[in-house]
């Protein structure tokens, strides 16, 4: 069934949701993420659709879109939304519920300038929203694929990796792979051996093989048992300072114990050079064809590039930094994910940093090659 | 590693400027090419800013975008001029000389003015064609790119548009021939 | 005992079934009107006989009290934001009885916009509105329904002469729904009233929409003037909100 198709990132992205079994979809209209919702659409109006039962509504705004992936999470069924910029400002508000109480919620985020409307054309700038958004501590699960292979690849993953690990979990791309057509092999993951995480309500669910207090922290939890029947009651509000302490360390608990089995990175270019370039999404895609021309030349780099901002693969990252003279970090946006770069690296690494940052505009390969080229320790 | 050929199409919205750069890309892949294909544009549905990027080489392409071009292609005036940046040495110019009548910025690099629109209007009596027309023009240039190729693309691109108007597929062939003789 | 088992009966009598009796006393005020709405729907829902397939979803503000209340299985969303949830809910989960229990600020101020929503697009849930004209829970602010003139946290010299008639606005909207708007202080009548509603809701007949005129003695100042809460709720609140099925 694996096939070799020229696609639209957003298509290749409806496409994934599709081979992932996801069910229902809950949107809002945003340029440059609607396809993926025109998609799904198409989707669920079709025989094929109808027969898998797919669930689809536009919602009347993100705000409503957000809780509405909740509620669709709740009754069991692999639930999603796509948007960008502005919209995904909105969706803060469902995605904090999600997070405070372990809801499996998947959004496709396909960057588009900001702050505010700005343009609807591409960006990196919403690393701190999306994996910082909300009045929670960040405990969510970001991937940042650099190519429409990976849209597809990761948008399958998403969805498992939600389910597995009962995190909101996000698929952070940007404007330029959402509207760029390029070669991607389309697959069935039982074809690749790819295990698809299976789904249990939360809510009305009478037969459990993962039961509730495994997942949701325990002050928002209470089994009550009637005649031999059990109902769970979930709860965000909270009474006392004892209790929110309890949400909140048992959310850390689990993130750290999962983090390893989530985190992902690749390192590109000959592990001797003594530049190394930090870069994430589509700017480590412009990175690879830097190292590549700078291969064999004075001004030797290789690449780091993490797979997850969520969790940040810091050991792999401090491993990667040792032997660096200098560190270019290439990012879309303004210090967003230099700050994750700095972060890690405190305290573990001496190298110069040296920030190309150029908010919600497109870097080419020559402009990265150019930076390190001139980059001296 | 060779760099892929790259083309910037421009105009305002409406005129399908990224139908051009996107045809030629899917083109370009059905003949068995590497090839990326992306559009930038501004808010407005109609009239706006329409800019479409192509790349067609032998091995994966790592980047949508490009600031240097071996091929710019200019629906109308304006798109001339937003073009000019991205114009190096033995760049191909193609421009329809309808819209495009100052041609004084880019005498250098000798363009192709291509009257489509007249061409699609009188001797094919569909104005939407002048698109077809355009791209004929532009395929004699793209190295690797050959008619027939071209020609069996656009049936797989077009078979539903063809099955529904089987006139089209033939009033295509023609504005193609017609632009790809031009730039003879 | 003998006598103990004398008072498990009356325990039966005044209690719904679906009612978690280790929650008494219940949490809202003493002399609040949820512990009404509530019981009427706990009754309703044991006729019925809907316990475990009912989902209920509730607000922030004083209808989050109503966690503790029943043995339904519960979920407490963010301000405004029940309807959307329970609306998604019962697109991925047709066979469940659906219920959004929220109160007049949630529902006709932050949340308005998925209400009407719902309503137009005749979502097959069933929605109860608590209605008491305050923001109880966090100290008695101007909500969609303070009449004009009552003097509240937010408008201390008197409220605006601008209100919000939801029930009359719904069934605008749609002309299919189940629209009603009951009162706390009978409990037969606001028993059959969510029987009705339920019923309906069950059928898959459309939106159901039942809003309740309710009592806050704590914020309107009343709660050593009971006679003056009902005289309130009874005279000047079912003037301006008429008790009736739309």
């Amino acid at each position: 069934m694996a096939e070799k198709k020229f696609l639209m990132g957003n298509e290749a992205l409806g496409r994934a949701a599709r081979a992932a079994g996801a069910k229902a979809f809950f949107g809002y209209p945003i340029t440059p993420s609607s396809e993926i919702m025109h998609f799904w659409a198409g989707e669920a109006s079709s025989e094929q659709g109808k027969k898998d039962g797919l669930v689809f509504l536009q919602a009347e705004d993100e705000v409503a879109a957000g809780f509405m992936v909740i509620g669709g999470v709740l009754a069991g069924m692999k639930t999603f939304t796509a948007s960008a910029g502005p919209g995904n400002v909105l969706l803060q508000d469902g995605f904090s519920m999600a997070e405070a109480m372990r809801f499996p919620v998947v959004a496709y985020i396909m960057q588009r300038g900001g702050p505010s409307t700005s343009t609807v054309i591409y960006s990196q700038s919403e690393v701190n929203l999306t994996c910082f958004g909300g009045n929670g501590n960040g405990y969510r699960i970001v991937y940042s694929p650099s190519s429409i292979q990976d849209l597809y690849d990761y948008g399958i993953k998403v969805f498992n990796t939600a389910w597995k690990y009962r995190f909101p979990t996000f698929l952070l791309g940007d404007g330029y792979l959402a509207k760029t057509m390029s070669e991607v092999e389309i697959y069935d993951p039982a074809e690749r051996g790819i295990k698809m995480e299976p789904t249990e309500a939360y809510m009305l669910e009478k037969t459990r093989t993962r039961p509730l207090p495994s997942i949701v922290p325990s002050p928002e939890l209470e089994i009550r048992t009637a005649d031999g029947v059990d109902y769970d009651c979930m709860r965000n509000c909270l009474n006392f300072e004892e209790e929110t302490a309890t949400v909140n360390r048992e959310i850390l608990e689990a993130f750290e114990k999962a983090a390893p089995e989530i985190m992902e990175w690749e390192e590109y270019g000959p592990k001797k050079a003594k530049k190394l370039i930090v870069a994430h999404g589509i700017v480590a895609a412009a990175s690879k064809a830097a190292v590549d021309e700078s291969v064999g030349g004075k001004s030797e780099a290789r690449l780091f590039r993490p797979i997850t901002l969520r969790p940040f693969p810091i050991d792999a990252l401090r491993k990667a930094a040792e032997g660096a003279e200098v560190i270019v970090v290439p990012e879309s946006a303004l210090g967003q994910f230099a700050r994750f770069v700095k972060d890690a690296l405190y305290g573990h690494c001496s190298a110069k940093i040296i920030e190309l940052s150029k908010p919600s505009m497109g870097i080419l390969p020559e402009e990265i090659a150019a930076a390190v080229n001139a980059a001296t320790k | 590693m060779k760099a892929p050929y790259r083309i910037i199409v421009s105009g305002e919205g409406g005129q399908g400027v990224l139908s051009i750069a996107k045809i030629i890309a899917t083109a370009a892949w059905l003949q068995g090419r590497k090839s990326v294909y992306m559009p930038y544009f501004t808010t407005e549905k109609q009239g706006g800013v329409s800019i479409g990027f192509a790349q067609i080489g032998d091995t994966p392409i790592p980047f949508p975008k490009f600031d240097k071009a071996d091929m710019i292609v200019a629906l109308s005036q304006r798109a001339l001029e937003r073009l000019l940046p991205f114009l190096q040495e033995g760049t191909t110019v193609i421009a329809n000389s309808f819209l495009v009548k100052d041609f004084s910025s880019v005498a250098k690099w000798n363009p192709k003015a291509i009257d489509a629109t007249t061409i699609a209007r009188e001797q094919l009596k569909k104005p939407r064609t002048f698109n077809m027309v355009i791209m004929g023009a532009m395929l004699r240039f793209i190295p690797g790119m050959t008619k027939d190729g071209f020609a069996q693309a656009l049936e797989k691109t077009f078979k539903d548009k063809y099955v529904r108007d089987p006139d089209l597929k033939e009033l295509n062939e023609k504005a193609f021939l017609l632009g790809y003789d031009l730039t003879k | 005992m003998a006598g103990a088992t004398k008072d498990d009966d009356k325990i039966a009598l005044a209690f719904p079934k679906c009612v978690r009796i280790e929650s008494k006393p219940h949490l809202f005020c003493p002399g609040c009107g949820h512990p009404e709405v509530l019981k009427a729907l706990g009754f309703a829902i044991d006729e019925l006989g809907i316990q475990q397939k009912t989902a209920f979803g509730i607000d922030i503000g004083c209808s989050l009290l109503a966690w503790d209340y029943f043995n339904l299985d519960t979920v407490e969303t963010h301000h405004g934001r029940t309807i959307p949830t329970m609306v998604a809910f019962k697109r991925c989960n047709p066979d469940a009885a659906t219920i959004a229990y929220v109160g007049d600020g949630g529902a006709y101020a932050i949340g308005l916009s998925h209400l009407i929503n719902a309503a137009i697009r005749d979502e097959k849930i069933m929605v109860i509105v608590v209605n008491n004209a305050v923001y109880a829970m966090t100290g008695g602010q101007e909500s969609p329904t303070t009449l004009p003139g009552m003097k509240v946290a937010t408008a201390p010299a008197g409220a605006d002469q601008y209100y919000m008639k939801a029930p009359e606005l719904i069934r605008n909207v749609n002309p299919n729904a189940f629209v009603a708007r009951g009162i706390t202080t009978v409990q037969p009548a606001l028993r059959a009233l969510m029987k009705d509603a339920l019923q309906f809701h069950l059928a898959g007949k459309g939106f159901t929409f039942v809003e309740v005129l309710s009592q806050c003695p704590l914020n309107w100042k009343t709660m050593d003037k009971p006679e003056m809460t009902f005289d309130f709720l009874e005279k000047t609140l079912a003037k301006a909100y008429p008790v009736k099925r739309y």
